[in-house]
Parts: structure tokens; C-alpha cells; sequence
């Protein structure tokens, strides 16, 4: 039958007329399992049995296209539904080195709790954020940041470590910025408007954060040398390195003393994890 | 009065024991086979098993015996004589044979009438003779019932013709004709006649001697029997003079290699290892439907075509050929706006087995005016009122698709 089946198609796109009775026995068979429940539809159905099939068809070109495009994706980004679509943004590991992670239970949670930090050193909680200034998931998940920090004020200790995905434009240099905002003690300024103007940044880079760099009051001989620095580089390089010894594979990813969740989760997820841990 | 009882006779068939659901409308296509003439086959390759006429110890003699006894088995079946028998692998090759071993140079004419009311089978080896301008051929025409006159018969036929090639029952109508006066009219003229009784042979009630045929060929497979085996009847005397067209071992008195004297009657014309089990079936086959009779039979599908016509003309169906000239349940038929092969294939769905198409008879049907084919119900005497009831019910809704 699936020769039959591959001749006939073969015949029609070159024009022939099939020359079997495949598709009389196709309509035949799904006619007869039509008209126990309705004449009606399997008159319509023998009727119209020619647009029904073409939409078949189309509707099975669309599926094997979209099959396709799931097998790229999960072929450049370990998933089937593309790097921004799953509710976290997935490595590009073609342009990168980080290896091949898909999984929550593949990763490892970091032991230096330096980068941004807001909270007590002594605080019970520690969250460690890996996230892209670039990456939308990133920028979604900020609100779930500013309540859990409004919420668990004293005993949360937040730390945020930039990494920037090779994936996104100009993702390396925003995140180099707010690192240096963070120097001049105004990085949640500075990352705010970033996260405000995310596409800006992405698409015109330096320009972009330039501006927003001024609009944040950052002092700017300071924040343009700060820039320059090796050592920022340097810093921001680590945090990355950090980052795949923890085998992330998409940000934002979140350590709740040691527990992953990654993506922009609802709050209740974070929340539930945190109050067990402070009841512990 | 008719005695017969389908539904007991359905018990002899384990093609119903294990598709009971399903309703078998393509007799004349080929008949269901019942347990007496499988269990003879089977009992052939498991109790005997060797060559008939050929090896001399027991079980070659079984063989023998077991041949000699199917080859009189059909010949009581159409009163002939057992010599005139002659096995063939289906009515085909039996038309083959009988067409192609006259010599018509040797007769010292070459006109040959036909109809077009006949199977490939029959035009095909007589279009090769024309072709190669060894026959006239003459092909009668039909009426619109689908009907071809005895007046018709007599004008065809002269002292110039050689041959008539014609069928007893047609595969596309299910009508017959009156093939023992159309014989007549044949050898007032001094010509001969053959006929193909592949659908007559297994409907109706044939007599070899009475109707004084010349030759008669018709398939087991059609008539209960096993496929692969069927028969050409040929008048003894004519046997003699007729070429084999199938030369090789058993056919022999004496070869050398200067000559071969050969046998006379039909071992001439039986070539080779035979099909032993499928001549044993066949004679089987010609004593289940002597035993239950012709008459009955032929008077039951009488009845099953009525109830069959009313079920189409219900449904609006175009019935091609005369209603009253049925001598057999054979119709073919089309329903409005669909084409056959569709209705066929939704019956199908429902476990109603018809054919569809030109029933190897494509100039028939152009000339019953079915230039796209038709629908082809045919039962036997193991269909029932109850089957056509379904066939019936199924029918009015495939209708209704195309309404």
C-alpha cells in the first residue's frame, strides 16, 4: 500500500492520472466510516472528496515542515520549539562551548555566590540567577525577582550572575554595562531601563546602552573605562565560565539554595520552595 | 416447486463459517467452494498425491482411477461421453483449444459467426485468426435488451460457414439463448459449433448430446469447483481431426525422432503432469450440483434475480439487458451519477462482495450501452433473500451519497 500510495503521488506531481484505485479506496473507506453516524456528512464528504484531500494534504505538508522545523530546533537548541519559545531561552551551543544540556537534573548548583548581589551575606536564602539582559524570559522573570525581594526582605540573599548567550545580539555588551553600573552602585537603575529597552539594546548595542547608561546618571568617564577594563571582562568572563561549569543550557536559570528552576516559573513555584527551605 | 434451501447448503460452505458477516454477490466471477469438493482436493495431496497414467504402482493407479472417475463425473454432469472430455485449466484455454485446432483450409471454408455479447476469450482467439486472415469473422449484434434473435442466426449462417463461437448464458446480462436451435441451424449448413459455457454450464441444465454441440467449454472454478481446472467437450469424431495446441508428455503412443504417433481422444490434447487434485474437485463440484439438481438451483436464482431487481429498481438503478429473459441471477446495473467501480467499493465496506467494470466483455457493454462499465451482482444457490435484503439496505444508502 505505501508503494501504491508513493506511486500515485509521484504520478500526480508529474502531472498523470494515478493509476491505481488507491484513491477511490481511500474515499470508499472513509465515506463507509462516515455514514453510520451521518449520511449527510458522508454525502458531503463523497462529494467534496476532492477538497478534503487536498486539504489533507496541505494540512500533512504543514505537519512534515513543522516536524522539520522541531527537528532543527532540537538539533541547534535541544528543544523542539526553538531557542525562544519554551519559556526560557535556549544556548545556541553552535556558537558556543557549552555543551549539551536539556535538562533540569543536569544541572549543578554554583558554590561561588559572587556577581550582583542584593540581600544580607548571613541572609537564610540564597537565589542565584544566571540570566541575558538580551533574553526575554530574563526580562519576564524580573517582576518575580522584585516581589520575592519585596517579600523575603531580610532573610533572601540575591545574587545575579550575568550570561549573556552567544545567541542574542550585543547580549556580551549589555551585560558588561550593567556589571559596570554595578561598580558606580547603580546597576539596578542601569538594568531596568536595559530590560525597558531590551530590542533597543539588541539591535544598535553600544548606542543604546550609551543613552541609557546617561539616562541612569551613571557617571560616564567612569562607566566608559570601567568598560574597557580587562578586569570587567575578565569578571564577566568568569560569571559565564561559572555558568557552564553549572551546565546552563538556558536563562533564566534559578538556584534556590542549590534547587534549579528554570524559566520564568509563576511566583507560587518559587515561593513554595523558599518556604520550605525556611522551614527546614 | 422449488427444493432448496440456502441456508442449509450455506452450512456446506466454510467460506460462510468463517465470514459470516459477508454477503458474496460475484458468482460469476467465482463461486465459493463447499467443504465436499475442498476435503477431495485436500485428500488427493494427502492420500495419493502421484501421476495419473504414467506410474504403474498403487498410488500412481489411485491417481489414475481418481482422474478417470472426475473426467466421468463431468461428462454424466452435461450427458456426454467420458472420451470427450478433455481438461483444460479454465474455459479459456478450453475456447483456445477448440478455435485454434480446426483447420479451416483443410474444411475448405473460413466464416466464422460470433456475437458481441461474448467474453474476450471467445473474441480475442478469433481476432488473431483474422488478423493473420485465416477466418471471415462475422459478429452479430445485439438489441438494446440486449437480445440476438434466431432470424438473425439464420441470416448469418450459410453453407460458407465453418464455425459458430457463441455462449449459452452471457457473463454481462445473464440471458441465454437457445443455443440446441442455434446448433441446429448450424448444421443444416454443414458448420460447426461452439459453445462457451462458462456461465450457462453452472446455472442452468446443459445436455452435451441433446443440444448436439459440437464443442462445449466451461471453468470448475465457476461452479463450485477448484480454480485452475475446467474442461473442453469435444464430439469424439472431431477429436481426431483437431490440432493439439499443447504439445508433450502423455500425449504419445510412439515418438522417434522422425515422428510421434499420437493418442487418440483427449489424452492428445492433455499435455504434461495434469491437475490431478483440481480434477478430482471439479468432479466432486458436478455431483454436489447434480445432487441438489439444476432445476432447483436455476429455478432459485429465478427467484433471488426478482427480489434482485426490485432491490435496484428501488434504488433508481439503470438494469442493462431484458428482466424477463434472466436465466440466471446475473445483473449488471449503474446507479445514477456514480461510477461503478465507487458503488462497488462501497459495498465492499459493508461486506457485499459485486464486481465492477467491463467484465472482460468490453464490446458487450458498449453495445448495451454501458461505456463506462456497471455494477455486476451475481448469486448462486447459497445466496439467500436475507443477502439481498442487506444488499438491498446498503444499495439505498450508497445511492443516497450520490442522490
Amino acid at each position: 500500500m505505501t508503494k501504491e500510495a508513493f506511486n500515485c503521488v509521484f504520478r500526480t506531481i508529474t502531472l498523470r492520472p494515478c493509476d491505481t484505485d488507491l484513491e477511490q479506496r481511500i474515499k470508499a473507506e472513509l465515506v463507509s466510516a462516515v455514514m453510520p453516524w451521518s449520511i449527510t456528512l458522508a454525502k458531503i464528504l463523497n462529494k467534496n472528496f476532492a477538497v478534503f484531500s487536498w486539504l489533507f494534504v496541505i494540512l500533512t505538508l504543514a505537519s512534515l515542515g513543522y516536524m522539520l522545523y522541531g527537528a532543527y530546533n532540537f538539533y541547534y537548541y535541544g528543544n523542539c520549539d526553538g531557542p525562544t519559545a519554551t519559556g526560557a531561552c535556549i544556548l545556541n551551543d553552535l556558537t558556543g562551548d557549552y555543551g549539551r544540556f536539556s535538562s533540569p537534573t543536569e544541572l549543578i548548583p554554583p558554590t561561588e555566590f559572587n556577581g550582583i548581589t542584593v540581600g544580607p551575606e548571613d541572609a537564610e536564602i540564597t537565589i542565584v540567577e544566571f540570566g541575558c539582559f538580551t533574553c526575554p524570559y530574563t526580562k519576564q522573570a524580573e517582576s518575580i525577582v522584585d516581589s520575592l525581594l519585596k517579600q523575603y526582605n531580610g532573610s533572601m540573599r540575591y545574587v545575579f550572575k550575568p550570561f549573556p548567550l552567544p545567541n542574542h545580539n550585543n547580549s556580551y555588551q549589555t551585560a558588561l554595562s550593567v556589571l559596570c553600573a554595578d561598580k558606580q552602585g547603580k546597576h539596578w537603575e542601569l538594568r531596568k531601563l536595559v530590560f525597558q529597552e531590551q530590542t533597543l539594546c539588541s539591535v544598535e548595542g553600544s548606542t543604546a546602552i550609551e543613552k541609557l547608561a546617561v539616562e541612569a546618571g551613571l557617571d560616564m568617564d567612569k562607566f566608559n573605562s570601567c568598560l574597557n577594563n580587562q578586569n570587567t571582562k575578565n569578571e564577566l568572563d568568569l560569571y559565564i565560565q561559572q555558568g557552564k561549569d553549572s551546565h546552563i543550557y538556558a536563562t533564566p536559570t534559578f538556584f534556590i539554595e542549590g534547587e534549579p528552576l528554570v524559566g520564568p516559573e509563576p511566583i507560587s513555584d518559587f515561593k513554595k520552595i523558599i518556604d520550605k527551605k525556611l522551614s527546614d | 416447486m422449488i427444493k432448496l434451501d440456502a441456508n442449509k447448503i450455506k452450512e456446506d460452505f466454510p467460506f460462510f463459517q468463517k465470514n459470516q458477516n459477508w454477503v458474496y454477490l460475484d458468482s460469476a466471477c467465482t463461486s465459493l467452494k463447499p467443504k465436499q469438493v475442498i476435503t477431495a482436493e485436500l485428500d488427493y495431496y494427502e492420500n495419493v498425491s502421484a501421476c495419473a497414467s504414467r506410474s504403474s504402482h498403487s498410488l500412481g493407479r489411485k491417481a489414475t482411477e481418481a482422474q478417470d472417475s472426475a473426467r466421468a463425473r463431468v461428462a454424466s454432469f452435461i450427458n456426454s461421453n467420458q472420451k470427450e472430455v478433455i481438461f483444460t485449466r479454465n474455459t479459456t484455454e478450453g475456447l483456445n483449444l477448440a478455435i485454434n485446432s480446426l483447420d479451416f483450409s483443410r474444411l475448405g471454408k473460413k466464416k466464422i459467426v460470433t456475437t458481441v455479447l461474448e467474453h474476450h476469450s471467445v473474441l480475442l482467439p478469433l481476432f488473431n485468426l483474422r488478423n493473420k486472415n485465416l477466418i471471415d469473422l462475422k459478429v452479430l449484434e445485439c438489441d438494446s435488451e440486449g437480445l440476438i434473435s434466431l432470424d438473425q442466426w439464420n441470416d448469418a449462417i450459410n453453407s460458407n460457414t465453418a464455425l459458430i463461437v457463441t455462449n449459452s448464458s452471457n457473463n454481462t446480462l445473464g440471458t441465454s439463448q437457445p443455443t440446441g436451435e442455434i446448433a441446429k441451424i448450424a448444421h443444416d449448413s454443414g458448420a460447426f459449433i461452439c459453445i462457451d459455457g462458462a456461465q450457462g454450464v453452472a446455472h442452468q441444465k446443459t445436455d452435451f448430446k441433446k443440444d448436439d454441440y459440437d464443442f462445449l467449454c466451461f471453468s470448475g472454478h465457476k461452479m463450485l469447483g477448484p480454480t485452475g481446472i475446467g474442461c473442453l467437450v469435444a464430439k469424439s469424431d472431431l477429436q481426431k481431426s483437431m490440432k493439439p495446441l499443447v504439445f508433450g508428455g502423455g500425449t504419445v503412443k510412439t515418438v522417434s525422432l522422425e515422428k510421434a504417433e499420437f493418442l487418440e481422444n483427449y489424452e492428445k490434447f492433455e499435455a504434461g503432469i495434469q491437475n490431478y487434485a483440481g480434477a478430482i474437485g471439479f468432479g466432486v463440484a458436478c455431483d454436489y450440483l447434480k445432487k441438489i439438481g439444476m432445476e432447483n438451483i436455476n429455478g432459485h436464482e429465478k427467484k433471488l434475480a426478482a427480489v434482485a431487481i426490485r432491490a435496484l429498481e428501488e434504488a433508481g438503478a439503470l438494469i442493462y439487458g431484458s428482466k424477463e429473459q434472466k436465466q440466471s441471477a446475473l445483473i449488471s446495473f449503474n446507479l445514477k451519477n456514480a461510477k461503478p467501480h465507487d458503488v462497488a467499493l462501497m459495498l465492499d465496506k459493508f461486506n457485499i462482495a459485486v464486481r465492477s467494470g467491463f467484465f472482460c466483455a468490453q464490446p458487450a457493454m458498449e453495445a448495451i450501452g454501458a461505456k463506462e462499465g456497471a455494477v455486476r451482482l451475481s448469486a448462486y444457490l447459497y445466496n439467500t433473500e436475507e443477502d439481498l435484503t442487506k444488499f438491498k439496505e446498503i444499495l439505498l444508502k450508497v445511492n443516497e451519497l450520490y442522490s
